[in-house]
């Protein structure tokens, strides 16, 4: 069933009478939701969430230039570091857990099955705290505290999201057309050069809708670095919410509208990417295949 | 290196047992969620499927710790108090929510066009064909993504030590933090990765069990 008719598939063209059914049912489901929305609303106004003064204190300029951008650009750091490890990371162990040595396959398996199984927040949490308990401390370093933070925000990030991209990219190599590999040994290229001339370049491309989608999933997970006191988004609405008490929800709100705003305009690229795949691809039989996997960019993503 | 090893194991177990319905219950949530929110997605009345998309945009891209603290820290600034559990289940619940209504969307599409034709042609209605002919078959087809969702809900479960909910990951926390000259801290790391390992294999062995139970010859 594709997307575009599965809201229609499942009645028939209506007649007159249908129609009519069809009408009546579009207005009292609105009736129910703008009913919902108004008494939730009528109960926040009744506890003065919109009065004003609580909306433009969290956003005066001041506030704004001094902590919610900072934020905003400390996020986009730690996701932009903790993407790029979790991408090379992914690429390695991924191809390592295909490879042709028991050895690599064994750690590259081992790797995946450890770290996937662990929460993010407990990862993040016990490298900041083994962190000087085993004679190697990081102050020796000389690095500011932040950095420090920033460090085991994005080995967190990219170790974790680092295992389940290689499961993705794993899923992606075994979709692939056998014959692409096959062609590739046929005109004398070695091992390697098969997977990296012939078979990264199309898992990476026909993947990329699930690498995108995992890296939304990522984006929102910077949140954790709340946990290790990371200047991150939460975290700073948390300082602002302190310093106006009075619009200590309006902040954590403001910091939900961001990470919306970011995470939506990431998953467009999804989208966007879906819809390039099913224009121009080389394996349009494994394409195919992948499109009613992906669904939505939802393939072997882990939220 | 496993010092004081039946305290130990007595904090794992209580962590753990938490973690578990936790887990659990905000996994029955969830279900029921997604289910509302799929038959709002494929139903006629176009408000209701402008809804459920409102409703799962929202919660695929705001962090589930935002959600927690909104509900925990936030809306009692504003008169709505509720114990922490109560907002823990509720926030992991209505979170995975939105992912299983879009699983069980996946299945829909994964149900071929002729089963939807046959069951209006033999004068099934919306409410009669999407209930006895498509979700029974759209369920199924789901059911190990869904297993997934489930595994993932176990470590996304951890985050509801931030709103003071001492499951699994907040008493390893505990263990090292405040008890530090009692417990190796090798001892704890390795205590708590068997435990959750142990959670998400026995889930995985019933999710196996339960597509091996409902599996149907075509």
């Amino acid at each position: 069933m594709s997307r575009q008719n599965e809201s229609t598939v499942l009645f028939d063209a209506l007649g007159p009478k249908g129609r009519q059914r069809s009408t009546v049912a579009s207005i009292v489901s609105a009736v129910v939701i703008l009913g919902i929305l108004a008494y939730a609303a009528s109960v926040l106004a009744g506890e003065g969430f919109f009065e004003q003064s609580r909306w433009v204190n969290p956003l005066d300029a001041l506030v704004v230039e001094t902590t919610w951008v900072p934020a905003i650009l400390d996020t986009l750091l730690a996701f932009a570091l903790g993407s790029v490890l979790a991408l090379v990371l992914g690429v390695l162990v991924g191809f390592g857990r295909i490879s042709r040595f028991g050895l690599t396959r064994w750690a590259s398996t081992g790797y995946v099955q450890f770290f996937r199984a662990l929460p993010l927040i407990l990862l993040i949490w016990i490298s900041f705290t083994i962190d000087g308990h085993f004679g190697f401390t990081t102050d020796t370093l000389g690095w500011s505290n932040e950095a420090r933070r920033l460090t085991f925000l994005v080995l967190g990030l990219g170790i974790y999201n680092g295992a389940i991209l290689a499961e993705i990219l794993r899923a992606g190599v075994a979709a692939l057309p056998p014959g692409q590999a096959m062609a590739g040994y046929a005109v004398g290229l070695r091992h390697g050069q098969v997977q990296r001339l012939i078979v990264l370049p199309q898992v990476l491309r026909n993947m990329l809708p699930a690498v995108l989608a995992q890296l939304v999933i990522l984006l929102k997970d910077t949140s954790l670095g709340y946990v290790i006191t990371y200047p991150e988004l939460l975290h700073s609405a948390n300082i602002v919410g302190r310093d106006y008490s009075n619009s200590f929800l309006q902040a954590l709100i403001i910091a939900a509208f961001i990470y919306f705003a970011l995470a939506y305009a990431l998953s467009k690229l999804v989208v966007l990417a879906e819809r390039r795949l099913r224009k121009k691809t080389a394996a349009p039989k494994a394409a195919a295949q992948l499109e009613s996997e992906v669904a939505g960019g939802q393939a072997g993503v882990v939220i | 290196m496993f010092d004081n090893f039946d305290l130990m194991v007595a904090a794992l177990g209580a962590g753990m047992w938490t973690t578990v319905w936790v887990t659990l219950t905000s996994y029955t949530i969830a279900l029921a969620i997604g289910m509302v929110l799929v038959v709002m997605h494929v139903s006629p009345a176009f408000p209701a499927r402008w809804a459920a998309n409102a409703y799962t945009q929202l919660f695929r891209n705001v962090p589930l710790l935002a959600v927690l603290f909104i509900m925990y820290f936030g809306l009692p600034k504003i008169g709505i108090v509720a114990d922490n559990w109560v907002w823990a289940l509720l926030g992991l619940g209505m979170y995975t929510g939105a992912f299983v209504g879009e699983t069980l969307r996946s299945g829909i599409n994964s149900i071929p066009l002729g089963q939807a034709e046959a069951a209006r042609s033999i004068g099934l209605t919306f409410g009669q064909s999407l209930g006895s002919v498509i979700m029974p078959q759209a369920v199924r087809a789901v059911i190990p993504p869904l297993g997934s969702l489930l595994i993932a809900l176990v470590k996304n479960s951890a985050l509801v030590l931030a709103i003071g909910v001492t499951e699994l990951t907040a008493q390893s926390r505990r263990l090292i933090e405040d008890n530090a000259s009692r417990f190796d801290l090798w001892g704890v790391i390795i205590g708590v990765t068997v435990s959750y390992l142990l959670i998400a294999l026995v889930l995985s062995y019933l999710v196996r069990l339960v597509e091996k139970r409902t599996a149907f010859v075509r």
